[in-house]
């Protein structure tokens, strides 16, 4: 039952309530902290906020829910976290903090409204069987009309999103495949042209048309074997490059690069036919040329 | 003869070969100029639609986007405040919610974003059917509905609607409320499938169950056309400090740092892929093409031609081939961004309006430029062999082999 939501709408609440405080300066000392009768209750800061606010464990802080500041209550830092990496949420602030439900509600609970010290985002619920989750979720929102109850996995918008890079990042790969097709055509007809004369006198000798064009497909076989794995090689070596730099220019513990077998298998599957096909087809135009042609200078 | 007339010929005396180079060429310009309107189609058709809006100056409570950060106080005073000013045009407040139509039968009830406006001379959606919104903010019961979701209710205009609205914490139990749709209207920001809908700030009070209340997400200034944007977000942060304006453009420029930046990114790593993909290759054509003709490079030198001529001819020969292929690659791009875009353009939550692909004549101009480089790098190699061909060696080494 959409486990993320009511953590991301706690989070996000939190996160404003808490960039909001230490925007206006009401962050507090640890001396405060311990100055502070009774024990504070305990918040969580994402490691993000942690580092931009000074904040450590054990720090006190002030939040608030009122944009101006106003209304403010104490906490103490009792650990700093990182924040789960969410695809999603890769642009958004990661300067966050999680609180008890309770602290929160508090904090926001509209006082003229009794109700709203039991209300809450959404709830996250785990089914002992999570193979009935649609079903599950349609009984919820058929016993109480108005709540929204839906499965946490599968034809989610969210999945939508990936679906639609992932064709995107395909359409790429399929144009960049066809722009190396016609180049690699080009380079093997100019390259098989260069031997017009050696394939003339091998004809010359008597290899047959046949002969000379499995030789022509071999070739080019372990042309484009050794030119798929150095693609590989060079793939897997800049992996690690290309992770480190979106890490760092989005402050996050995401993969956005990762070279499974599945992937290198299709790369070589792609590339070694067509590298072979394309000595095959620049060849062939050659091949059925009279010996003489061939042979002569 | 010149040396591009003379390049011309090499070209043509091997179609097969040049037309395969030029098409290779093409298809990598043509991804590469893909790029170069993916790196900033998403800001300037962002810009395009808040200008489009006829609002230049967004002011919120906080620096949270609208919808997720805490609501205006005292908007219609806030709106008014502003409206004094004479750099500012007209302020509408707006509200953003979530509502939930009463669609009957087996459907149940189908979710909607309610958008609540102060109805003024500028508005926030364009009536297609019916009448607009009457009034100046107060109750009218009366809403406007998008194509989707006046289909997806069976309503048209005249017929009545119930609908619930979700105010927030605290107010999970809210009545029925009726109202009567005016007319049919189509929002900007409205991805192809999205059900959305607007009223009055009253009315969506009205709904919340709080008649009295003044709150509302954003209000929208435009600037009288003396003042800019920018005179006018400095004149409202300076009239209301605790509340923040932006300009149209530091909206865009927000986004581009935060939500469009994946494109941004991407779009930069393949623009770099790209170029160095195409330099290696035309190098390579080249160079293979030079060393297939260095005896008759040899000739032409004993003939006469000047080490500055042949050198000439292989960059003219280079720049044909880019040249052709990049012009190529304008319409070829063109056509395969229409394609990219469509990809994309099914991702959830993209307004129908926004494009990520937008053609710009400063694309063409970076374009022109790095296909240039492009042509002028990767004859650098076949240049300096053909300005250190050993004349009479080579000749020798031809008429040997």
């Amino acid at each position: 039952m959409a486990p993320n939501y009511n953590s991301k709408m706690i989070r996000a609440a939190a996160a404003a309530l808490l960039s909001l405080a230490i925007a206006l300066g009401l962050g507090a000392s640890p001396e405060r902290a311990r100055a502070a009768e009774g024990p504070l209750p305990d918040v969580l800061v994402s490691r993000q906020l942690a580092e931009a606010a000074g904040l450590a464990v054990g720090s006190s802080i002030r939040l608030s829910a009122d944009p101006s500041g106003g209304s403010s209550r104490e906490f103490r830092v009792a650990g700093v976290y990182e924040p789960l990496p969410d695809p999603m949420r890769i642009n958004a602030s990661k300067h966050e903090a999680r609180l008890h439900l309770p602290d929160l509600l508090q904090m926001t609970a509209d006082p003229a409204d009794p109700l709203s010290t039991e209300t809450v985002d959404a709830v996250n619920i785990a089914l002992a069987n999570p193979d009935g989750a649609r079903e599950f979720a349609r009984e919820v929102r058929a016993r109480r009309p108005g709540l929204i109850a839906r499965p946490a996995a599968g034809g989610s918008s969210e999945a939508a999103v990936f679906v639609v890079l992932e064709r995107f990042h395909l359409a790429i790969a399929i144009v960049t495949i066809v722009a190396s097709t016609v180049f690699l055509l080009a380079l093997t007809v100019m390259l098989v042209d260069e031997r017009r004369e050696t394939v003339g006198i091998l004809r010359l000798i008597g290899l047959t048309t046949r002969r000379v064009m499995s030789q022509v497909v071999v070739e080019g076989l372990i042309i484009a074997t050794a030119g798929a794995l150095f693609g590989l090689v060079l793939g897997i070596a800049s992996e690690g490059l290309v992770n480190r730099y979106f890490q760092w220019h989005y402050d996050t513990a995401l993969i956005f690069v990762r070279i499974t077998p599945d992937v290198a298998l299709r790369s070589v599957a792609i590339a070694v036919p067509l590298g072979a096909l394309a000595s095959v087809a620049a060849s062939w135009t050659l091949l059925r040329r009279s010996v003489l042609f061939l042979a002569r200078r | 003869m010149n040396a591009l007339a003379f390049a011309w010929r090499s070209l043509v005396r091997q179609p097969a070969r040049a037309g395969l180079g030029i098409a290779g060429v093409a298809a990598v310009a043509a991804l590469l100029f893909d790029m170069l309107l993916l790196s900033r189609g998403l800001v300037v058709s962002m810009q395009d639609l808040l200008d489009r809006e006829g609002f230049d100056v967004r002011v919120t409570a906080t620096a949270s986007p609208p919808g997720t950060g805490p609501r205006l106080r005292q908007a219609s005073r806030s709106a008014a405040a502003l409206m004094a000013l004479p750099e500012v045009d007209e302020a509408v407040p707006l509200g953003l919610s979530e509502v939930a139509f009463d669609a009957g039968g087996d459907v149940g009830s189908q979710q909607a974003s309610l958008f609540a406006a102060d109805t003024s001379r500028r508005r926030p959606w364009t009536v297609v059917e019916g009448r607009d919104l009457a009034g100046g903010g107060q109750p009218t019961g009366m809403v406007l509905l998008n194509r989707n979701l006046a289909a997806e209710l069976g309503r048209r205009p005249g017929d009545s609607v119930t609908l619930r609205a979700f105010c927030g914490a605290g107010r999970s139990a809210l009545p029925l409320v009726s109202l009567q749709v005016a007319g049919i209207a189509e929002f900007p920001f409205d991805d192809p499938t999205q059900f959305s809908a607007a009223t009055t700030l009253g009315d969506a009070a009205r709904a919340c169950g709080e008649e009295n209340r003044d709150e509302a997400d954003l209000l929208l200034v435009a600037s009288s056309e003396s003042a800019g944007a920018e005179n006018t977000r400095a004149a409202i942060q300076f009239l209301l400090p605790d509340l923040y304006a932006l300009t149209n453009e530091e909206v865009v420029a927000r986004l581009q740092q935060g939500e469009f930046s994946y494109f941004r990114q991407i779009s930069t790593v393949l623009v770099a892929v790209t170029l160095g993909f195409s330099l290696l290759l035309i190098t390579v054509l080249l160079t293979v093409s030079v060393n297939q003709r260095l005896g008759e490079i040899a000739a032409l030198r004993a003939l006469g031609f000047s080490r500055r001529r042949v050198v000439a001819d292989v960059v003219c020969e280079s720049a044909l081939m880019v040249g052709i292929g990049g012009a190529l690659a304008l319409p070829l791009g063109m056509a395969l961004a229409g394609w990219l875009d469509r990809i994309l353009k099914v991702m959830p939550g993209i307004p129908a309006e926004l494009h990520f692909f937008v053609f710009e004549p400063r694309a063409v101009v970076v374009h022109v430029a790095l296909i240039v480089a492009t042509a002028v790098l990767a004859a650098l190699y076949p240049m300096q062999i053909v300005a250190r061909l050993p004349i009479a060696a080579t000749l020798r080494n031809e008429v040997v082999s």
